[in-house]
């Protein structure tokens, strides 16, 4: 549109320093945009009046009447200049349209010199300055302008699209996009955000997004289509992309899955066979290999026991990895917990351990869950214990969108520096000698509460006991 | 019928552990099970106070080898106990197609496992053998 503005038009930034020249002002100055950019108008002419052309410009923007500018010359051009100047929200624009007298209509190739206004100027200012391109047609499907923008995307200049046929741009693919287009176009439908793919001049396809609406004349008859084009190659890259990594990751989890389960059961039957052998060692020959006999073996036995538990729990992991997201009902916690300690009653009996809770809600778990969260977090409470008997507390509390439940125990504690460190796999913080346990438990826990949406956390000190936090959403009903 | 010998040395500590004494005759695989099984029909061997199979043994499914044996003369009520190294829902159900209602999981402590002599000596028990 702006190239073919019939004035020569200035866009200029707040300080006066052009960002953009239309073909009629690279033709008055005798210099392409190029070499005008970052140039103040009044540069453009020569030294001797620019002192006078720089007021007249300030004047015109301030007082926003034109303003005559004399001196002029420009290929064998001569005359006055009628200057108007206006801010838009960019900065200032300023057009320049000869007085006309017969030579410079001459000159310029005018027909009558047309009445503009400044709405007109201030639109062609905002097409021309776009990054998208902004193009439009006739409802032939000839391109009758083009902007920078388009001009940028596509490669061509304006001169060698306008009067050229829209599908030059279409790749053989989506070749039928324009007839289409231009159909409902003509119907006087609008399209928007069409995604779809466009050729450039080097050849290279790209993937646009289209918005275009029909262009009609004062009695309101469609007389083409105005089009906006925004590249979006680089984004479709990232979204294939995305796409690609978050199935591959999907795979490779599906892969995990599928090890992690065989080998737990594939590693059952050898290790049956050196259990339980090492055990008939024992049984045979025990007291007659000596005392270094008896303590290799028993190191054996052990080994061989742990290896099992070890097992048992890997596998409990992979199970509980492979819960279904689906919603789930709601639970009651109390209830839970109830049935978790039931599940450990001999821990908590051997211990002499007190379990007290506070009213618990009712949430959205599955009850699988939560019942291993709460068996494995008192469990361990038990296990890690001072020297008085283990005394835990079960409590929950809603917190904005999530209840917040926490298990407190007032065992050995855990130095602060660890505190992430102990949910690892397999990560443990004592011997086996000095506390047994498989370092699963917490994992356990945190897979848990992630697949449940939720997260697990620890505060505790040394020697003052620990309070074990997860978090569970609470789900609209 | 036991491929592997590590678990029958198991079972026959199992055995002697209760008390139970007899011969232990031993297929390592399915086409022996089954030609003994022919065998004792033939002959004037009588059939085996107790069958201990697992399933897993190669050539022959253990599955066949009870298959025949319900097809043998001599041997179709006998008494069968099924002592595999696998927890498959699909041998259960073998296992209990078959009308073979002791299912044994071998036990990876030995203590649990000799504890099983006490399951043969019961099933034998009643038989009145």
């Amino acid at each position: 549109m702006l190239a073919r503005f019939p004035e020569a038009l200035l866009i200029s930034d707040d300080d006066w320093g052009i960002v953009g020249a239309n073909r009629r002002a690279e033709h008055l100055w005798q210099k392409t945009e190029e070499q005008m950019l970052g140039r103040r108008p009044w540069e453009q002419w020569p030294g001797w009046v620019r002192t006078e052309i720089e007021e007249g410009h300030r004047r015109a923007l301030a007082q926003e009447e034109p303003v005559e500018l004399q001196g002029w010359s420009a290929k064998g051009v001569e005359g006055p200049l009628e200057l108007r100047a206006f801010r838009w929200e960019a900065g200032i624009v300023t057009y320049y349209r000869p007085i006309p007298t017969e030579k410079s209509r001459a000159a310029y190739g005018f027909g009558d010199a047309m009445a503009l206004s400044e709405a007109q100027a201030h639109l062609a200012a905002i097409v021309q300055s776009s990054d998208d391109a902004i193009v439009s047609k006739d409802l032939n499907g000839i391109i009758r302008s083009w902007n920078r923008g388009a001009e940028r995307i596509f490669g061509y200049t304006a001169a060698e699209v306008i009067g050229q046929h829209i599908s030059m741009l279409a790749p053989a693919e989506v070749a039928d996009d324009i007839p289409r287009i231009l159909q409902r176009i003509a119907q006087g439908q609008r399209i928007e955000h069409y995604q779809t793919k466009r050729k450039t001049k080097d050849g290279r396809i790209l993937t646009v997004s289209l918005t275009i609406s029909p262009v009609r004349d004062a009695s309101g008859r469609i007389v083409g289509a105005s089009k906006v084009a925004r590249d979006i190659t680089s984004r479709e890259l990232q979204e294939q992309a995305l796409r690609e990594a978050n199935a591959a990751l999907l795979r490779s989890n599906a892969d995990l899955q599928q090890f992690a389960y065989s080998a737990s059961h594939d590693l059952k039957e050898p290790l049956r066979m050196v259990a339980t052998y090492v055990e008939m060692l024992q049984r045979k020959f025990g007291g007659k290999l000596g005392e270094s006999g008896d303590e290799f073996i028993r190191y054996t036995i052990e080994g061989a026991a742990r290896m099992e538990r070890l097992l048992a729990d890997l596998v409990a992991y992979t199970q509980a990895s492979t819960i279904d997201e689906e919603q789930t009902e709601e639970i009651d916690a109390e209830e839970i917990l109830e049935r978790a300690l039931g599940n450990i009653e001999t821990a908590i009996k051997d211990s002499g351990a007190s379990v007290t809770h506070a009213a618990l809600p009712r949430v959205r778990m599955h009850e699988f869950q939560l019942q291993q969260v709460f068996q494995n977090l008192i469990a361990n409470s038990i296990r890690y214990r001072s020297g008085e008997p283990p005394r835990i507390h079960i409590s929950a509390e809603r917190q904005g969108k999530e209840w917040l439940f926490s298990v407190q125990d007032n065992g050995i504690g855990i130095d602060p520096q660890y505190k992430e460190q102990i949910f690892g796999i397999f990560k443990r913080l004592h011997s086996a000698a000095q506390y047994p346990g498989t370092g699963m438990g917490l994992a356990i826990c945190e897979r848990l509460t992630q697949r449940a949406g939720g997260r697990i956390w620890v505060e505790s000190e040394l020697g003052r006991g620990a309070t074990f936090f997860f978090t569970v959403p609470v789900r609209g009903s | 019928m036991e491929d592997n010998p590590a678990d029958v040395i198991l079972v026959r500590e199992a055995l002697e552990e209760y008390g139970i004494e007899g011969e232990l005759i031993v297929a390592n695989d399915g086409e022996k099970a089954i030609a003994i099984i022919q065998d004792i029909d033939c002959e004037t061997v009588s059939c085996p106070d107790l069958f201990i199979v697992d399933l897993n043994i190669p050539k022959k499914p253990g599955r066949e080898v009870v298959e025949c044996m319900r097809q043998s003369v001599k041997c179709k009520d006998a008494l069968i106990a099924i002592l595999s190294s696998s927890d498959s829902a699909r041998d259960k159900e073998d296992a209990r197609r078959l009308g073979v209602r002791q299912y044994i999981r071998k036990p990876s402590r030995l203590d649990e496992f000799l504890r099983l002599g006490a399951v043969f000596k019961a099933m034998l028990g009643h038989s009145g053998n």
